[in-house]
């Protein structure tokens, strides 16, 4: 379950990177996951590389095609990149889905194993790479946590406050765009790796529509300005998925309906109700020790 | 094969016409991009669809689903876009979400399995047109796309209303200063959009299907006429439907693993060489 929280949780870091930092929601953060898990998932079936090079080339591979679909977007704002950004994912899903020689359509590509290095535990289970991927989970979170509290990150937010005025002090704003989305790809290729080696298939469902949506519904629900809040948000989804579905079918529904409760009201998310909480309760502190 | 390609690509662009006209129009107007559209389109496919079959008349169900979308179209503008308005990227979410809403709806109420809608008797049967049988129902669909863009470009251009909304797509705050009540031309643009979405889905089901799926297909491909005709633009629409249209037709017949990603090339030539699309007018 953690695991689950964990790549997907990238995806939705991915998008709460862009979208709170640069204000740009980008519904095909699923792209750059597709290219590096699909690619890998290739490689490994077809026995030509493996770990870790596999891996290496799925995200240069990922990296390569986010440089190309970075220029084409980078012109573009607020609802048009929303709209160009949920087309574009939704030909990379279609592509998939279509091109069957190389994918294997909706089948998906299976028999994808851990690799080599990792899976020597005692008892067979998982654990030496699941510690690793947790490492390299941490280590993202950490990077991503300090490029957003340096100044890279304050031009982001400059960006997204006024792009004429940053522009106009001399900034070159269409490659730091250009470098965030770059990053953002980066964190989601890694979540398809992660996907790949421990679900062991891929198919075109992990880059549906609904998984775009549902890592900007995750990411908006635990709140959009914090990496922790994109966490706590695909935790809540993850688990409201599989309690859900135990009920109805149709989960999608409620957690559209969810959705929209809490754009209009609380738009922030949950973390900003955390904060919320957390200052009332240090000021009813303050005022009782005062 | 040739023919019948091309006219099938001039059906389908006809069909994604009254869809991005709709779409354009309530996006030049109210800057916001519908992303329920297509959740329009299917809602009136599966609604035309059951009146039908309760009534027996196609016609009767047309003018049903594009009722009941219409107030639907209401309903979503009235209770929650408006309390978004001036912020581009709630409203664009909120439409998202009630598509989302809408699309699992559809599957609780109508069920999961793909529905075909037969074409009325009228419409059926083939003639022979440039040496290929052409189905009639192609033709029909086509006179009636050029109907509609005939009726709204007049309306457009020849009418009060037609001069408001045009002025309001150009610069909605100084014509609201102008004492004319925008908000009910808003209002009203949205239903009309949502109404033309509603008899699309009709007409598209029994053309193509009535099935899950379908609403975020289409919503795609009109948003790509959008991307690539640009923004406002009603000559643009035209030009994107067909391109559209034909890349679909060609694409589906001659190199059916790369058809839609196919549609992503003049994509990505209208966004390098011209971001705003090919006509597009609006920032």
């Amino acid at each position: 379950m953690l695991i689950r929280i964990m790549y997907y949780g990238l995806l939705a870091i991915a998008f709460s990177f862009l979208a709170g930092q640069l204000g740009l929601f980008s519904l095909m953060v699923p792209v750059a996951f597709a290219i590096s898990a699909y690619t890998m998932a290739i490689l490994e079936t077809k026995n030509i590389l493996f770990f870790p090079y596999s891996a290496l080339l799925g995200i240069i591979f990922a990296l390569a095609l986010s440089a190309f679909l970075g220029v084409l977007v980078n012109r573009s704002k607020g609802t048009y990149f929303l709209m160009l950004t949920l087309v574009l994912g939704q030909l990379v899903w279609a592509l998939a889905l279509q091109w069957v020689s190389l994918t294997k359509g909706s089948t998906g590509i299976s028999g994808v194993n851990i690799p080599y290095p990792f899976n020597m535990a005692k008892n067979g289970s998982n654990i030496l790479f699941y510690y690793f991927i947790l490492v390299v989970f941490l280590i993202c979170i950490i990077l991503l946590y300090a490029l957003i509290n340096s100044s890279f990150g304050m031009k982001l937010r400059g960006i997204r406050e006024s792009e004429s005025r940053m522009i106009m002090l001399g900034y070159n704003v269409s490659l730091i765009k250009w470098a965030a989305f770059m990053i953002s790809s980066f964190v989601s290729s890694i979540g398809g790796i992660f996907f790949v080696y421990f679900s062991g298939v891929m198919n075109p469902d992990s880059i549906s529509l609904n998984a775009s949506v549902q890592a900007m519904i995750a990411s908006i629900f635990g709140g959009i300005s914090s990496i922790l809040g994109a966490i706590l948000g695909t935790g809540i989804i993850k688990t409201l998925e599989i309690v859900l579905s135990g009920i109805t079918q149709r989960y999608l529904l409620i957690i559209g309906v969810m959705f929209l409760i809490v754009i209009i009201l609380v738009p922030k998310g949950i973390m900003d109700i955390a904060e919320r909480v957390l200052k009332f309760g240090t000021r009813l502190f303050k005022k009782n020790s005062g | 094969m040739l023919i019948l390609t091309f006219i099938n690509g001039l059906t389908i662009a006809a069909l994604l016409f009254i869809m991005a006209i709709g779409l354009n129009l309530s996006f030049g107007l109210l800057r916001v991009v519908n992303l329920t559209h297509g959740s329009f389109y299917l809602l009136g496919g599966y609604i035309g669809l059951s009146v039908f079959k309760a009534t027996g008349s196609w016609v009767f169900g047309m003018a049903a689903a594009g009722i009941a979308v219409s107030i639907i179209a209401f309903i979503e503008e009235f209770a929650l876009l408006r309390r978004a308005r001036g912020k581009p990227t709630l409203e664009t979410l909120i439409t998202l979400s009630i598509a989302i809403i809408i699309s699992d709806l559809l599957i609780v109420i109508w069920g999961g399995n793909p529905k075909v809608m037969k074409i009325p008797d009228l419409l059926k049967g083939y003639i022979t047109m440039f040496g290929a049988n052409v189905p009639i129902y192609n033709i029909f669909i086509f006179c009636f796309a050029c109907f509609i863009c005939l009726v709204s470009w007049l309306i457009l251009q020849k009418t009060k209303i037609g001069m408001i909304i045009r002025a309001g797509v150009d610069n909605f705050e100084i014509t609201s200063t102008l004492g004319i009540n925008i908000q009910l031309v808003f209002t009203l643009v949205f239903m009309t959009a949502g109404f033309m979405a509603g008899i699309a889905g009709v007409i598209g089901g029994s053309y193509l299907m009535v099935a899950p799926g379908e609403d975020w297909r289409i919503l795609t491909y009109t948003l790509l006429i959008i991307i690539i005709g640009g923004m406002g633009s009603f000559g643009g629409t035209i030009v994107g439907s067909i391109i559209i249209g034909m890349i679909f037709s060609f694409g589906s017949i001659y190199v059916p693993q790369f058809s839609l990603f196919l549609m992503f090339a003049p994509v990505a030539i209208t966004l390098v060489i011209k971001p705003k699309g090919l006509f597009g007018r609006i920032t």
